[in-house]
């Protein structure tokens, strides 16, 4: 276990002996990187705050199933996991959304990472990045989340393939098409720009 | 944060933005955390404990109450005992795969929970197909047709599915809280574990050793109750959850 899964998991035991500190010391630790693979999965920042506070009530009512000792982080990666298939469900139950005026309801644009527009650097950074995020939007879902999980928030492949069920040997192979087929579709993209 | 991305192949900052801001918890989650008592957290083998001594016990019933295979005698002593080892191993290695996490995980992991359950299948099909011992005049036969090979393989796996469904039951109590992904992987794991369970009993009780019967009716019953893992876990497990 690294440092960081260390620091979790002394947090996640004080949490479970009863300490509220500990809660806060564990949101502050990983509701921002939950709340970027929730923006990444589903694309939407209102939903993806909303799947947020779900996911960490969920941690809370099941924080009796913890594992002391254990490394959380992977877990409550899967409980994000989880609560944002169920809200991916549910909308497909329901269909569409619709404001009282009949019309769609307006989400704001959402990025992969979570970063609000003013904290993406320079211009040049933040074109490419966009560039990335666009081209991210064509990927199937399980290559968007393979590369998500283990390209941006730095999971391995064992850890990636338990948050989302799967073999790690499926993850290395989800994650290596949609490395190819993103540096595909943002070379194609450079070739098109005038120079 | 900021980290390119890293293989830094595509020269782009994909891993930025990790310390977005969150929004602070919400009142309905502050007012449960201020409320809270400590709580007994699980080891890594209680899921497995749980579900073990409830589906062993109708097992252990059955090789009490129902009588032995009358060609146990005849058989040889090795193959016997190998043979049980086998159907046990089985049984033992898919639960373990299913409902043990790996040292310092808190959750089962579903690739392997599969993986262990299609290698233990696989073996108890080569097993059968290609080691099952008759005892010559003291085993019976079934008279020849499909139609008694049918019948007698569908009385076996009457008896081998419930037992499956047992652990695949316990299996859903003691992983529910958990919330795991990847419930068809873990339900064929938990299926495989309790048909496995399943042709144990029948190991000892059935005395049709002919190949076509042990084959289908006790290897088949296993891959039968696997099925039904994989169908009904993610239904049960996975959705309307907590």
């Amino acid at each position: 276990m690294d440092d960081e899964a260390r620091e979790a998991a002394e947090v996640m035991t004080r949490y479970c002996a009863g300490e509220s500190a500990a809660f806060h010391r564990l949101y502050a630790l990983l509701a921002p990187r939950i709340l970027a693979y929730l923006w990444g999965l589903i694309r939407e920042k209102a939903t993806a705050d909303d799947l947020l506070q779900q996911t960490f009530l969920k941690v809370h009512e099941a924080r009796s199933a913890y594992v002391r000792g254990a490394n959380p982080i992977p877990w409550i990666y899967t409980i994000a996991h989880r609560t944002c298939l169920d809200e991916i469900r549910r909308r497909k139950r329901s269909r569409v959304r619709l404001t009282q005026d009949g019309t769609l309801a307006a989400e704001p644009a959402a990025d992969l990472t979570g970063s609000s527009a003013e904290n993406r650097g320079e211009p040049a950074d933040r074109e490419a990045a966009n560039a990335a995020m666009a081209a991210l939007e064509h990927l199937p879902d399980n290559q968007r989340e393979a590369l998500i999980l283990t390209k941006v928030h730095g999971r391995t492949h064992a850890e990636a393939a338990m948050i989302t069920g799967t073999t790690p040997g499926a993850i290395k192979l989800r994650a290596h098409r949609a490395y190819v087929s993103l540096r595909q579709m943002l070379a194609s993209g450079r070739e098109k720009k005038p120079a | 944060m900021t980290r390119k991305d890293s293989d830094g192949e595509l020269g782009l900052d994909i891993r930025g933005g990790l310390d977005a801001a969150a929004p602070p918890p919400a009142a309905e989650l502050l007012a449960k955390v201020g409320a809270m008592k400590a709580v007994r957290t699980r080891g890594r083998f209680a899921a497995l404990v749980t579900v073990g001594v409830a589906g062993i016990i109708g097992p252990i019933a059955l090789l009490v109450l129902m009588p032995w295979r009358r060609d146990l005698g005849a058989l040889p002593p090795a193959w016997v005992a190998g043979a049980a080892a086998i159907w046990f191993g089985a049984f033992a290695a898919s639960l373990v795969a299913a409902l043990v996490p790996a040292r310092g995980d808190v959750l089962p992991s579903a690739g392997r929970a599969s993986g262990a359950a299609f290698a233990a299948v696989a073996a108890l099909a080569v097993f059968t197909l290609f080691g099952s011992v008759e005892a010559p005049g003291v085993s019976p036969r079934l008279p020849p047709g499909a139609w008694p090979l049918v019948l007698s393989c569908s009385r076996c796996i009457a008896l081998l599915l419930p037992v499956a469904v047992v652990f695949l039951v316990a299996g859903i109590v003691a992983l529910r809280p958990v919330l795991p992904m990847g419930a068809r992987r873990i339900g064929v794991a938990l299926g495989a574990a309790g048909g496995a369970m399943g042709g144990f009993v029948l190991h000892w009780h059935c005395p049709l050793a002919q190949t076509a019967h042990v084959a289908l009716g006790h290897a088949g019953g296993v891959l039968l109750a696997a099925v039904a893992g994989a169908l009904l876990l993610p239904a049960l497990l996975e959705r309307g959850g907590r």
